[in-house]
């Protein structure tokens, strides 16, 4: 193994490397052009190509059209880019064309701060791209080691579900530095439990089977076999119709591959919850360090307190939050994304910290838990953001 | 060991970043962990750059610094922005770029970085190597030779030169 003192990009570029990228397509935008920049080095080397888009939008549609050649592909960018993707997104997921995703999360709307981060797309990952009728897959990275560990897994999940990952990441994870470990050898990988699953192509004739099944493997052009892919609502084997019944069926797998191997997604993280403590905190990416932290210090407090930290987003976990705890969600945007959706699917009204483009510190953390354990209400995140 | 937090904050092209990563790289190869933050605005030069760095014999929780053991004013609008997270820490702070106002509890240490990089460097651009210096030694985790490793992988062709700012910091701030 390796050990390095570099940043969340620099980890991603690794992973991906590792895990046989073969083309990156992006646009550069900080905190995630050096993963552009980075790529541009290594790939050429690895074999693969690295070609600089004229915009995102081009960018993600260049890496459809490598995945439709038969290469693994990804893009890297930020809440501006993310937004830009939406249209091939949505080819992505309906051509069912296995590609990865990195967002950089900055603080918004637009383009806001660029070397500050946020968590505005929460909600954006979950509905990339018009239309409805699908299932994302969204995993979130607290650190630059766990940068590098998701997005080789990402590659697997694309692979296997014949759909876009997005790694939605944050400029603190992939802006900060961090010691981080890469394995150099079959051996090492596996010690890390990871693995590469190899780029496959469909034999067909049934490009687009109308099941749940995983590991089908990916529509690959040009390669003799018939295969076609399109915007346009497939039939199996692949040819555009205007048929809603074909339209149901396509849509109902493109939900249910993902929704039947749910834990093959599911990850989380759980942390002093043994003793079903009154408060139980609730967030994703770097916020979660800060509220391990936080928490560790109010039990040293003897504060009833513990935390859900969620590893992958989307889809979400609702059984999760069955607790019948006060729950506490830490978020960086000001209105609240995550918390609505702790607030659904615990059928009960939530706390809530919304910071801007900041971390919170873990006192006023701890200074929060306590007054939420007095049972008082949190002063609203649009107020005064000290809570005393 | 206990979590060691260190604070460097300036204007962009400073060296603010640089001195961070040496940081943090020296304490990695010196088989500690760390982590740094960094915050900026959108300008290259000129603009806001702010490194939090947590050193740490164990697994790092939080990465943000709330109560710097060293806190690194490399500019008056570092100064004032930061002074209030220090309650019984370390500010190194250069007299020629900030005037210290009213610091409860910190120890306020001045570091006329610019000056000791032209005699010891012969270019003023190595200040943010003299605070290296300084910082190393007041933390005292490792040998001060991994820092200066880490300057050489960072700045391989101003190596020679930071490394003799950082040892004139490192020697300055014998305690």
């Amino acid at each position: 193994m390796r050990t390095f003192f570099d940043t969340g990009n620099a980890a991603i570029v690794e992973a991906a490397v590792l895990s046989g990228c073969g083309v990156f397509s992006g646009y550069p935008i900080t905190p995630a052009t050096e993963i552009a920049e980075n790529m541009s080095r290594r790939l050429p080397l690895a074999g693969g190509f690295y070609i600089q888009a004229e915009d995102e939008t081009a960018a993600l549609h260049i890496c459809i059209g490598g995945a439709l050649g038969g290469l693994k592909t990804m893009t890297a960018t930020s809440g501006p880019g993310y937004v830009l993707y939406a249209d091939p997104y949505g080819w992505a997921i309906s051509g069912e064309v296995p590609l990865v995703i990195v967002n950089a999360q900055r603080v918004g709307p637009v383009s806001g701060i660029t070397g500050a981060p946020g968590q505005g797309e929460f909600y954006l990952s979950r509905y990339p791209t018009h239309g409805g009728n699908f299932e994302t897959v969204v995993l979130a990275p607290n650190s630059v080691q766990e940068a590098f560990t998701m997005t080789m897994e990402a590659f697997n999940l694309a692979e296997r579900f014949r759909t876009p990952v997005t790694i939605l990441a944050d400029q603190l994870v992939t802006d900060g530095y961090e010691s981080f470990t890469v394995p150099e050898n079959e051996e090492e990988l596996r010690a890390l439990g990871l693995e590469v699953i190899p780029r496959r192509a469909h034999p067909g004739p049934d490009f687009y089977p109308a099941c749940d099944a995983l590991d089908v493997p990916p529509v690959v052009l040009g390669l003799g076999l018939g295969a076609a892919c399109s915007d346009w609502t497939p039939t199996a084997e692949g040819y555009d119709t205007e048929d809603t019944a074909e339209q149901m069926r396509h849509a109902r797998r493109l939900i249910y591959k993902i929704l039947a191997h749910r834990d093959l997604v599911d990850r989380s993280e759980l942390h002093a919850l043994e003793d079903d403590p009154d408060v139980v905190l609730v967030s994703y990416g770097s916020p979660s360090r800060v509220v391990l932290g936080a928490v560790k210090e109010a039990r040293r407090q003897d504060l009833s307190a513990g935390c859900i930290r969620l590893k992958s987003l989307w889809p979400f976990q609702d059984e999760l939050f069955r607790r019948k705890a006060e729950y506490f969600v830490v978020e960086l945007n000001v209105e609240g994304q995550l918390v609505r959706e702790v607030e659904r699917a615990s059928r009960r009204p939530a706390h809530f910290m919304g910071l801007c483009g900041e971390l919170p510190s873990s006192a006023e953390l701890v200074r929060a838990i306590r007054r939420i354990l007095r049972g008082e209400a949190l002063p609203p995140a649009t107020d005064e953001r000290e809570i005393r | 060991m206990s979590r060691h937090e260190v604070l460097i904050s300036g204007f962009g092209g400073q060296g603010v970043a640089v001195t961070g990563r040496a940081l943090g790289s020296a304490a990695v190869s010196a088989g500690l962990r760390a982590t740094m933050l960094l915050s900026h605005g959108t300008e290259t030069r000129g603009g806001y750059v702010r490194s939090q760095v947590v050193i740490s014999d164990e697994s790092i929780d939080s990465p943000v610094v709330e109560n710097p053991d060293i806190f690194c004013a490399l500019s008056q609008a570092a100064y004032t922005r930061f002074i209030h997270l220090v309650s019984q820490g370390v500010v190194f702070y250069d007299p020629e770029t900030a005037t210290p106002g009213p610091a409860s509890g910190a120890r306020l240490v001045a570091v006329p970085a610019r000056e000791i990089a032209l005699e010891s460097a012969g270019n003023e651009r190595a200040a943010n190597s003299v605070m290296l210096g300084a910082v190393l030694r007041r933390l005292n985790l490792f040998p001060v030779k991994y820092g200066m490793q880490a300057l050489r992988g960072l700045l391989p062709r101003h190596a020679e030169s930071n490394i003799r700012a950082v040892r004139a910091g490192y020697l300055r701030y014998m305690e």
